[in-house]
């Protein structure tokens, strides 16, 4: 037997160019066999591209690729999948509409004289799901579970084609704390199983947990790689964003004033099932204060703030915004004192293909300049885009006449953040507006919201990380099953004290009564 | 210039037009062949006839018959014009109707029922209201305009049912079609418009020049002599540009096509999404339905009322008319216009040779077909380009790429 060579898989001298940009320039990435190998950048810092190139999406324009020391060629994802290499990407890979089941087979079905057999199938995946402890519900259809859930399809799709190169785009950006541990855990038994791990990130914190090496990409060109017990974060962190970064949020105390909003007794019913996913649920937010709704995924939040934001009908309670009911006004009329950084950023935040200026006017384009006696006023609309890509730093191929579908996703995000804190409502609603960004971004965007803050705005916080939410607001309240089950001071509370809440062991009804 | 023309290469548009181009130009290549083929085996068709079958397939608009000799002879012939330009008018019409509806994210298959239904409202108005009383011209407006009206309502449905009851629009209008075409039987059936002055046809309806509510000739029959064209192409082409100002430059336009694109983020903005579906499908209905009213209203073409056996070709060409123009309106008025083409070279390669008009069919059949692969062929322009591109000196493509690069650094640095 020829000698085992020392790397698994060499990304050699790698260039891949896109219109208007070069996403990938020379880089190189070599990747050890067992190792957690950790690929840090920004957004758009071309780790998806070039995460995209060895699992055949993208051919190079230059460069090549080898596996165990010989060159292979890989043309679409069916050539990486007979390499073994097999991809969990950011915006997951599933057919919605398919079951649990049917999405971690698809592609790899077992037949017999060209009849499905599901029993072998379910049964070899309940074995997998059971030995790495990721649990899903193979008969849901995947449209009805939480993207944790998701992930977990994904990464038992990996699993059950016998993947020994395992990439992971962006994992944990969609993760509450409990899962991430959970995907760190799962993650040190591939490598301990001999698989190789690529992973992309920007958190700093997992990264150093987790990594055995980091290499770090910045605007599309290779900056270095370090081994992760030589480095700490904030070397990482300059390394990536090209300057010394905060890595904390800086900010005065909290001065309320008036209430925005006053949610009395609301009740919302759930996505999944007939009972209500929000139960009796009261609140207010005030001017000038950041209050947060922590909880882990799949609580009540997202049916929460779709009742708050018209995109569901509320099935009880009552919302009063700057003093006018809006139970049951239209989401328009809402929008007249609201602003909305939704969840789903492709599924309400963005029409993907339109472009970029199209899209900074998706709530205005009723409003003058941008329109007149029904005409829509190019030039103005040109104007108000180039305004907000320049200040709030949007960066796409073509400026903007982009699709925004072939804009990364911080990118995608960030237009999302200018249209909406652009038009100045008295109450920001922000759900997860850092899901899935850089330090740089997520710096940016808590400077932006604390911004809102002082200016006098209501803002009204939805997040899945205990980190920013105990650096980020003034007020926690902790939502389960869809109750809130505690109002916290972050000042005085640990994240221990915050977990047990989210978890529900904890709640402060509970503990006046006893 | 050559820069000019690069970048005119470069823009989608011009993309998707050499796209729309191929598939005409293959197209109307297989139609040659098949023609050959059907030439080499019919024992009937001489060699001569078959190349005279392929030039009136390709120039059939520019024949003007045969001369002294017997041969063929091509020239400018205002006739096969003028009724390429009527035969246009109703394919323009249908053709913006699917295309807007596509536009907008909804598939109407139902500009045949549409068609249909504006046939009914325009031709029972146009020949209901008394002449005497009313001057003819009030009357032709008003049998257009109901005409375009019964079609919104007849396309609302699909619309409504698609947006509130979430039934998919292609189902809802295949259904819709043919309960459009027995209602018409039905209407004319028990009306007194059926034409029994005439007695060399049965089955029709009076024309319109039965009481003088024609359109108007706008002098397009001093241009062109002897064909039945009319004022209804120019108003065809004046609605094409209408909806192309519609659909990109207003308000409305935008909320339409936001909501096709995605509905769910249409409605986080505040876009009423129920009502912009049933909108858009009534618009697409008032489209082909207008098209019905300036074909029967012409005064030149009589209607067949029993329709419960067959949809009219007119509402379902719409389709390759939409697509083979990339759904663009102003494209619409072209296409439209090479589909009519067809059919006269079809009426022309009849008359002229033994062949029949049917083999223009199997070209336009063919040029329909290609025309839903002219995405592909677009993606096949576009690789050529990119691999062009790739072979160009490396050290061309650093220096062309450097100063974006830089001005992206500098501007990331001021912004912290």
């Amino acid at each position: 037997m020829a000698q085992q060579p020392d790397y698994i898989i060499e990304m050699l001298h790698i260039t891949k160019e896109f219109p208007g940009i070069i996403a990938n320039d020379d880089i190189t990435l070599q990747l050890k066999r067992g190792e957690i190998h950790a690929l840090l950048g920004e957004n758009g810092a071309g780790k998806s591209t070039l995460m995209s190139v060895l699992f055949g999406l993208y051919q190079p324009e230059q460069g090549i690729i080898k596996k165990n020391g010989e060159e292979v060629k890989i043309k679409d994802p069916n050539d990486a999948t007979a390499l073994h290499i097999g991809m969990v990407h950011q915006h997951f890979k599933l057919v919605d509409v398919f079951t649990v089941l049917d999405n971690i087979i698809l592609g790899a079905e077992t037949t017999k004289f060209g009849f499905l057999q599901k029993k072998e199938a379910r049964r070899r995946v309940e074995e997998l799901s059971e030995r790495y402890g990721l649990k899903v519900d193979l008969d849901a259809k995947v449209e009805d579970i939480t993207v944790g859930m998701q992930q977990r399809v994904e990464i038992l799709k990996m699993l059950y084609r016998d993947n020994e190169i395992l990439i992971f785009d962006e994992p944990t950006a969609v993760l509450t704390p409990q899962e991430i541990d959970e995907l760190m855990a799962t993650m040190r038994e591939f490598a301990k199983e001999g698989k190789s791990i690529l992973f992309i990130s920007h958190k700093l914190n997992e990264i150093m947990e987790v990594s055995d090496r980091v290499t770090v990409l910045r605007k599309g060109k290779y900056i270095g790689t370090v081994n992760t017990c030589d480095t700490n974060p904030q070397e990482l962190s300059n390394m990536m964003v090209g300057r010394p970064v905060q890595l904390v949020v800086e900010k005065g105390p909290s001065k309320p004033g008036d209430v925005v909003l006053e949610v009395e007794g609301l009740s919302v019913p759930s996505h999944l099932h007939k009972r209500d996913a929000v139960k009796n649920v009261s609140f207010n937010v005030r001017r000038g204060e950041i209050v947060c709704i922590a909880g882990i995924d799949g609580n009540g939040q997202t049916e929460l703030i779709h009742g708050l934001t018209g995109l569901d009908k509320v099935s009880g309670g009552s919302i009063k915004l700057c003093g006018r009911d809006i139970t049951r006004a239209s989401i328009r009329r809402r929008g007249e004192n609201m602003s909305h950084i939704p969840e789903d950023r492709h599924k309400h935040g963005l029409i993907l293909d339109f472009t970029l200026e199209q899209n900074m006017v998706l709530q205005r384009f009723r409003e003058a300049p941008f329109q007149h006696g029904g005409f829509i006023n190019d030039a103005e609309v040109r104007k108000y885009a180039e305004r907000l890509i320049d200040e709030y730093d949007v960066r796409s191929g073509q400026g903007p006449v982009t699709v925004v579908r072939s804009m990364s996703g911080g990118n995608q995000q960030k237009a999302i953040i200018a249209r909406e804190l652009d038009r100045d409502k008295p109450l920001v609603v922000a759900v997860q507006p850092t899901r899935g960004l850089d330090v740089g971004a997520i710096e940016y965007i808590h400077k932006q919201l604390v911004a809102e803050r002082d200016a006098g705005q209501a803002v009204l916080l939805v997040s899945l990380e205990l980190d920013e939410v105990m650096s980020l607001s003034d007020r926690i309240l902790v939502m389960y099953e869809g109750e809130i089950v505690g109002e916290l001071d972050p000042k005085t509370t640990t994240a221990q004290e915050l977990g047990l809440y989210m978890a529900g062991a904890t709640r402060q009804g509970k503990e006046a009564t006893a | 210039m050559r820069e000019r023309l690069t970048n005119l290469y470069g823009k989608d548009g011009t993309r998707t037009v050499l796209a729309s181009i191929l598939s005409i130009i293959i197209g109307l290549a297989v139609g040659s062949i098949i023609v050959l083929i059907v030439g080499a085996v019919s024992s009937n068709i001489s060699g001569g006839s078959t190349w005279d079958g392929i030039r009136l397939v390709l120039f059939g608009i520019l024949s003007t018959g045969r001369d002294a000799s017997g041969a063929l002879s091509f020239g400018f012939n205002p006739t096969s014009i003028g009724n390429m330009l009527f035969r246009a008018t109703p394919l323009i019409m249908t053709g913006l109707s699917v295309a807007v509806a596509y536009k907008t994210g909804l598939f109407n298959i139902g500009a045949p029922g549409q068609y249909l239904m504006g046939t009914m409202a325009s031709l029972m108005l146009a020949l209901g209201i008394p002449s005497e009383v009313v001057p003819p011209a009030i009357i032709w407006i008003i049998a257009f305009v109901g005409g375009m009206a019964a079609g919104a309502l007849w396309g609302a449905i699909p619309g409504l049912v698609k947006a509130y009851l979430n039934i998919n629009e292609v189902l809802a209008s295949i259904m819709t079609n043919w309960i459009a075409a027995n209602i018409v039987t039905w209407a004319f059936e028990v009306s007194d418009f059926k034409n029994l002055v005439e007695s060399t046809k049965s089955g029709y309806i009076y024309k319109t020049t039965f009481n003088d509510v024609a359109t108007s000739k706008m002098g397009l029959d001093s241009i062109f002599p002897g064909s039945q064209v009319n004022g209804g192409i120019i108003v065809a082409i004046v609605i094409a540009i209408l909806m192309y100002v519609l659909m990109t430059k207003t308000t409305l336009g935008y909320q339409l096509k936001a909501c096709g694109s995605n509905r769910h983020a249409a409605r986080y903005a505040g876009i009423k999404d129920k009502r912009n579906i049933v909108l858009s499908m009534a618009i697409a209905g008032a489209l082909s339905a207008g098209g019905a009213a300036l074909y029967y209203l012409s005064g030149n073409t009589e209607f067949a009322w029993q329709t419960y056996q067959a949809l009219p070709d007119t509402g379902f060409n719409g389709i390759p008319v939409a697509l083979l123009a990339a759904c663009n309106p102003i494209g619409v008025i072209f296409t439209g216009v090479f589909m009519s083409m067809l059919d006269v070279a079809g009426t022309q390669l009849t008359a002229l040779t033994p062949f029949n008009e049917y083999i223009t069919d199997v070209v336009i059949a063919t040029i329909v077909y290609l025309s839903a692969f002219s995405l592909v062929i677009k993606m096949l322009i576009s690789g050529g380009k990119k691999r062009k591109k790739a072979k160009a000196a490396p050290a061309a493509e650093v220096k062309a790429e450097a100063p974006p690069e830089d001005a992206d650094a500098e501007k990331g640095g001021e912004a912290k």
